[in-house]
């Protein structure tokens, strides 16, 4: 294997590329770092473990270049067939990793919120970021990652004071666009909410048209003592597309953390979600829905760290595949040995509709304390018969009680979403991928 | 006795079964290389075929690396500091009893298990395996009425060189893993069953182990083969002496199983785990598989594990018949400083074939339990079922228990189910047992065999009774 990745990622680890001087002593020797990380650790293969069930072949086959400075020109009529009807949100929009002040509407933020672009923010108070940058994800990144700040110049940082609740969701619109040659976008964003704020998250990632590009994006969140923050994030790239998500969360004495994961879009998607307890009494829920159909790979692989006591986590993923679609879901939760009076629930449930369709599934549990309560489900079958023949009793055609039994399946996820102009816009897009798979 | 003394007990009792039995054996110096392997083919007189097998695994071997997969840490073990072939003196075969070595006998007497009593009692036919070379062969004239070929490898090799040629190393290739071609190029001796078609098996086969001579690794090899139509029960049970220095145990077992055939294969397994220190202590790299070749055929794997200081053992099945069934059923413990990573993989190759898995790990003191399993179902598995629980029970808050399933599904008629839970003895259950009138100690023997039930029931009756003998002996008075 070569020690550096394809050509997408190259120009972020040249010593002298373009990316390699930012003007802060403190982010260049970051990425400095970065670059020799990757280096070092060179292209995972399928006999490393995190990579055993995904392939980064036919992404290396791309020849990628980084996304271009000067973005298409759009106006917020553009985004309106993109945007969910009936919701209002203070929005971000990021066009092609990058942060766009024009389509985005910061109007009136309540006091004690702050939402920015990171490339403005590190030119006008990179302080502000010094200590949050790598704050969460560590020196020491996987490769991804690593890529991501090599070569991070944008994103969006949103930062909660203390006490601030903000009522209505702030909502980060990843827009990918005019992609006529394969580009790679890697947002990077910062999140943090102080002790006791409160706030609710939308991360949305769409594009228009069936372009082929690779978003690679970076999210450090890290939530005070008390803080409470509702995440949610709704995947539906181009079908062409390559999705790598890393998010790195450390949740502070008593916080609440909720992320709720829908993954519809893309061909290849790489999700991590990195949790870690930086104090007791703080309970992180991950929820999570994936579709997968032909020539789709979903992957998400979860780590929770309970390394300290009093904390409780849920993960549920669920996970439904046809046509030739593939899923992975590789969940791992560490209790350190102290960590007792611990409460982890591990669930991956899957729908195999079609002849072709593979789940590869490893809910992992390591646990070094004796006082906690830990357990793990996994499950991979079918639509029912006896369900089925039901609906068929009563007149339901078997197609549509094929889908109403699936939408019920994906309901306990999707009933998730808030406020209900989400949820009802998700279900329709997970209602009309269903309708077109090939589960009949 | 209250809880906490309670638990120094058991980290403090000593291994029961420590004693050192002098026989003369005779014994290669440290070292291998392509002449020790030579040697040892050489010193059992073994057919071209076999030192051939031997050479080709050997180089093999030569060109892996140690797995590191697992979740155990030891040592690195100095393959060239391990003597790789230990006899006892006197091996023109016994006839009868009688021509045992007094002192052997004297060892089965102090593990409780005299093969007088144990022929008589339980009608078990015992190849006993002292160190490397069989000694004792019994109840040889009623198998072979029945047909049955119960002998030690090694005569098998003379025997039935046919037999052998088709089946050695059909189910466990030596190119399999690190340990399988070590053992492949040094298997010292072992078991051979060969079950003809349509017969079962008039009684239930055992094999005790021991593993006697100081600093010698043992490197045993059982093959079963069951013929269309068969049944055959399979017993293995194993004590060591205690000793210093880690030593070595490289087995590999493989089992065939034709159409309609059935085999069961039970373990208990009892090697010296080492002193409150974590000193001494076996590491057992085991490769058990077994092949369910025919259609309809089952192989049962049940497996009750409380010694060793490292254990790395997956009995495996691959389901290849349709209709086949895999079973796996266990018991493991962990005390002291013992490790031990287990469980099974089930591949499902055939139409409507079925698995289930049953591991029930128990961690006490500073052990460290990992159940790591398989389940593929093929994407020609039509209809194929499988079922895993696995629960763990932690005694004590510096121990750990880890849950490592992989699950690879290709075909859509498959249904499959895992779950996993992690508790300890609570309170509450103590507090029952307790205002009962029962003691702090036969409550937790109680809850704690209750846990086990439902691999305990897959046992054959006597062995049945020593594992819950075993198990309460193992974590006496372990309350936290």
């Amino acid at each position: 294997m070569n020690a550096t990745p394809g050509n997408g990622f190259a120009p972020w680890l040249a010593d002298d590329g373009p990316a390699a001087d930012t003007g802060l002593a403190w982010l260049d020797s970051r990425r400095a770092q970065a670059r020799a990380q990757v280096r070092d650790q060179g292209i995972p293969t399928t006999k490393q473990e995190a990579w055993r069930y995904t392939s980064l072949t036919r992404l290396l086959e791309q020849g990628f270049t980084p996304t271009a400075k000067a973005t298409t020109p759009l106006e917020p009529r553009d985004l309106e067939p993109l945007l969910v009807p009936g919701l209002e949100a203070y929005r971000v929009v990021l066009v092609n990793g990058r942060f766009v002040p024009g389509l985005s509407d910061l109007q009136h933020l309540p006091a004690g919120l702050r939402v920015g672009g990171l490339a403005q923010i590190l030119k006008s108070d990179p302080d502000a970021l010094k200590d949050r940058l790598n704050g969460v994800a560590g020196e020491t990144q996987p490769l991804f990652a690593a890529l991501n700040t090599a070569g991070l110049d944008d994103g969006v940082v949103v930062l909660l004071e203390r006490g601030a609740q903000v009522e209505r969701p702030i909502e980060l619109i990843h827009l990918s666009v005019g992609m006529d040659e394969p580009r790679v976008a890697q947002p990077r964003h910062v999140v943090a909410l102080e002790a006791g704020a409160q706030a609710s998250l939308i991360e949305r990632y769409v594009s228009l048209g069936e372009a082929l590009y690779c978003t690679n994006s970076v999210l450090e969140l890290s939530l005070g003592r008390d803080a409470v923050l509702k995440h949610q994030r709704i995947q539906t790239e181009s079908a062409n597309a390559f999705h790598i998500a890393g998010l790195y969360l450390s949740l502070g004495a008593g916080s609440r953390y909720q992320c709720v994961n829908v993954g519809l879009g893309a061909s290849w998607a790489r999700t991590d979600l990195n949790v870690r307890f930086a104090g007791e009494h703080a309970e992180c829920d991950l929820q999570g829905l994936y579709l997968a159909g032909d020539r789709q790979l979903m992957d998400f692989h979860l780590d929770v760290d309970h390394r300290l006591p009093h904390c409780s986590s849920r993960e549920n993923f669920k996970g439904i595949l046809y046509g030739k679609g593939r899923a992975v879901f590789d969940g791992r939760v560490y209790v350190a040995k102290d960590a007792q009076r611990t409460d982890a629930a591990m669930s991956n449930r899957n729908l195999l509709l079609s002849e072709g369709a593979e789940v590869d599934t490893k809910p992992q549990l390591e646990i070094n304390a004796d006082d906690v309560k830990c357990s793990h489900g996994t499950t991979v079958g079918q639509i029912e018969p006896e369900q089925l023949f039901y609906l068929r009793s009563r007149g339901i055609s078997a197609p549509l009680a094929r889908r109403m039994l699936c939408l019920g399946f994906a309901g306990e996820i999707l009933d998730c979403l808030t406020p209900d102009a989400l949820r009802d816009q998700v279900a329709e897009q997970v209602g009309s991928r269903l309708e077109q798979a090939p589960i009949d | 006795m209250s809880a906490s003394t309670a638990v120094e007990a058991i980290v403090e009792s000593e291994y029961e079964h420590g004693f050192i039995t002098e026989i003369e054996s005779d014994t290669f110096l440290p070292g291998l290389d392509e002449g020790v392997v030579r040697a040892i083919s050489a010193r059992k007189g073994e057919p071209e075929f076999l030192l051939e097998y031997r050479l080709k695994a050997f180089r093999h071997w030569q060109t892996l690396a140690t797995p590191k997969w697992a979740h155990v840490y030891y040592p690195e073990i100095d393959y060239q500091a391990i003597s790789y072939f230990s006899a006892p003196k006197s091996t023109d075969g016994p006839k009868s009893l009688d021509e045992i070595d007094p002192a052997l006998r004297e060892t089965y007497n102090k593990l409780g298990i005299p093969i007088e009593e144990q022929m008589a009692l339980s009608g078990i036919a015992v190849d006993a395996v002292f160190d490397s070379v069989s000694v004792a062969t019994t109840f040889r004239t009623k198998l072979a009425e029945a047909g049955v070929i119960f002998c030690a490898i090694s005569e098998a090799v003379h025997d039935y060189p046919d037999l052998i040629k088709q089946h050695l190393g059909s189910v466990v290739p030596h190119t399999d893993n690190f340990y399988a071609a070590l053992n492949a190029a040094v298997f010292s001796d072992g078991t051979f069953v060969y079950v003809p078609k349509g017969v079962r098996c008039p009684m239930e086969l055992s094999t005790y182990f021991r593993i006697n001579a100081r600093n010698t690794g043992q490197f045993e090899r059982t093959l079963i083969v069951a013929e269309a139509g068969s049944h055959v029960s399979y017993l293995e049970g194993c004590t060591a002496p205690m000793r210093d220095e880690n030593q070595l145990h490289a087995a590999v077992v493989e089992l065939i199983a034709m159409d309609d055939a059935e085999i069961k294969y039970s373990t208990v397994q009892n090697w010296y785990p080492g002193d409150a220190q974590g000193r001494g202590g076996i590491y057992n790299f085991v490769t058990k598989r077994g092949d369910c070749r025919g259609a309809r055929s089952k192989i049962s794997w049940t497996q009750v594990e409380t010694g060793s200081a490292i254990t790395w053992k997956y009995p495996s099945c691959l389901l290849r018949g349709d209709d086949s069934v895999g079973e796996f059923y266990s018991v493991a413990v962990t005390k002291g400083r013992q490790q031990a990573d287990t469980g099974t993989k089930m591949i499902h190759l055939g139409r409507n074939t079925r698995s289930t898995i049953v591991s029930k790990g128990i961690s006490a003191g500073e052990g460290q339990q990992t159940y790591r399993g398989l389940v593929r179902i093929a994407a020609k598995a039509q209809g194929a079922r499988n079922h895993t629980q696995c629960d763990s029970l932690l005694i004590g808050d510096r121990c750990g228990a880890h849950t490592f399933p992989y699950i690879e599904v290709k075909n859509p008629s498959a249904q499959m189910e895992h779950e996993a839970t992690t508790s300890k003895i609570s309170d509450d259950q103590l507090f029952y047992c307790r205002s009962r009138g029962l003691t702090t100690e036969d409550s937790v023997s109680m809850i704690v065999n209750g846990f086990c039930k439902q691999v305990f029931n897959q046992l054959p009756m006597e062995f049945a009774v020593e594992a819950q003998k075993l198990l309460s002996i193992s974590l006496e008075g372990a309350v936290g």
